[in-house]
């Protein structure tokens, strides 16, 4: 069937990509070989679609299609944690970033603090304190 | 002793100035943390007798309070205050929340809305969700029965306790992590009787619901577990 041969050309391109990114060492070769064995379990699952139903016995699913899509959906909730928990991690970098960042302008501010307790002693005795000018 | 008190305020350029008059007279310095307003909220504090810091994006609440904190205990801070910039917080309340640090008899002092006095103008479902979320910090994060209002922002600590509190959530979530924090280090806690005002101001501040937060502080918590 057409859709067979698609799927079976899909995870034979993906083969092809992962152990070309092997050999650039982009990946290792625990992740390399993990996704191939994805790849190769695809392929054999796309030509011999029978299969499923064995497993999906095994595990007393009704139908092999059953069997994946409950499988796509556990994998699918795995990486949106994945994701969510990523997601905080860089949010928790954002923070310290812009927090280094507002803190840098904490200086003890000299002028500043020579402006306030100029105002507090002018206005606690302003009777009896001379100003330099003076 | 220098107690300073730490601001965090976002949006707040109608409220703010008000509020920071009437802390001066308890604090010898104030930190206040813009947490990335687009409003004037950074310029309107900067006429006022206090430190100014500004987040170049908005982080929440928790972060501002971090930020704060940081910039206290760089001061010299002997006692750091979290108060909130919108005048919910009565500033009558602060030499009650100090005392007990001052006098040596707590590392940290926690305000409550139910320890007998009224919140002026609560409504009942901020009470309901209130009363909701501290079963949730008992049940779900094992906060002592003793803590009456997990979710209040008025605290009061040492520098050393100050130290020893690693909090990282950077919304309202701090809160609890924060308590979960202090009630399972060793540091002598004590919670007093804090008098809450919810104005229509207040309860219509731009881009707030507060039922929904609840459920975002839990989620943040959770999240929180699996993120170090
Ligand atoms: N909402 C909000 N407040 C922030 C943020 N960053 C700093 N704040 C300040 O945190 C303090 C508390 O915020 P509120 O939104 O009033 O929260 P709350 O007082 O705990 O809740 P209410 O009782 O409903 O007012 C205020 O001083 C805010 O200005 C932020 O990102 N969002
Ligand atoms: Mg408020």
């Amino acid at each position: 069937m057409l859709i067979q041969i698609l799927l079976v050309l899909g995870f034979v391109l993906a083969l092809w990509i992962t152990w070309k990114r092997y050999r650039q060492d982009v990946i290792t070769l625990i992740e390399a070989l993990g996704w191939s064995v994805l790849c190769v379990g695809g392929g054999v699952i796309s030509l011999l679609p029978k299969l499923t139903e064995y497993l999906a016995a095994i595990f007393g699913v009704g139908r092999g299609v059953d069997l994946i899509l409950y499988a796509a959906v556990a994998i699918q909730f795995f990486l949106i944690f994945k994701l969510f928990v990523s997601h905080e991690k860089t949010e928790r970098l954002l923070t310290k970033l812009v927090q280094n960042g507002a803190l840098k302008d904490l200086s003890f501010r000299p002028e500043e603090q020579e402006r306030w307790s100029g105002e507090i002693l002018v206005n606690q005795d302003s009777s009896t304190r001379h100003t330099p000018s003076e | 002793m220098k107690v300073i008190g730490v601001v965090p305020a976002f949006k707040e350029e109608t409220r703010i100035v008000n509020v920071l008059r009437a802390y001066l007279a308890y604090f010898d310095e104030i930190v206040v943390v813009d947490d990335g307003s687009s409003d004037r909220t950074a310029e309107v504090a900067r006429m006022e007798r206090v430190h100014v810091l500004r987040h170049a994006i908005n982080r929440g609440q928790g972060a501002s309070l971090r930020t704060g904190t940081l910039a206290a205990l760089k001061l010299g801070a002997d006692v750091i205050v979290h108060v909130d910039a919108d005048g919910q917080h009565d500033p009558k309340d602060l030499p009650n929340l100090i005392k007990p640090i001052l006098e040596g008899q707590a590392d940290v002092v926690l305000g409550s809305r139910f320890l007998g006095v009224e919140a002026t103008g609560m409504p009942l479902l901020r009470r309901c969700v209130l009363k909701a979320g501290r079963w949730f910090n008992i049940l779900a994060l094992g906060i002592p029965k003793k803590v009456t209002d997990p979710q209040n922002g008025l605290r009061a600590m040492t520098a050393e306790a100050a130290r020893r509190i690693d909090f990282h959530q950077d919304g309202k979530a701090h809160a609890s992590e924060i308590l979960r924090c202090v009630t399972r280090s060793g540091l002598r806690w004590v919670e007093i009787p804090a008098h809450i005002i919810y104005t229509q101001d207040s309860l219509n501040k731009a881009g707030t619901n507060r039922t929904s937060d609840a459920f975002r502080i839990a989620w943040h918590l959770f999240i929180g577990v699996f993120t170090k």
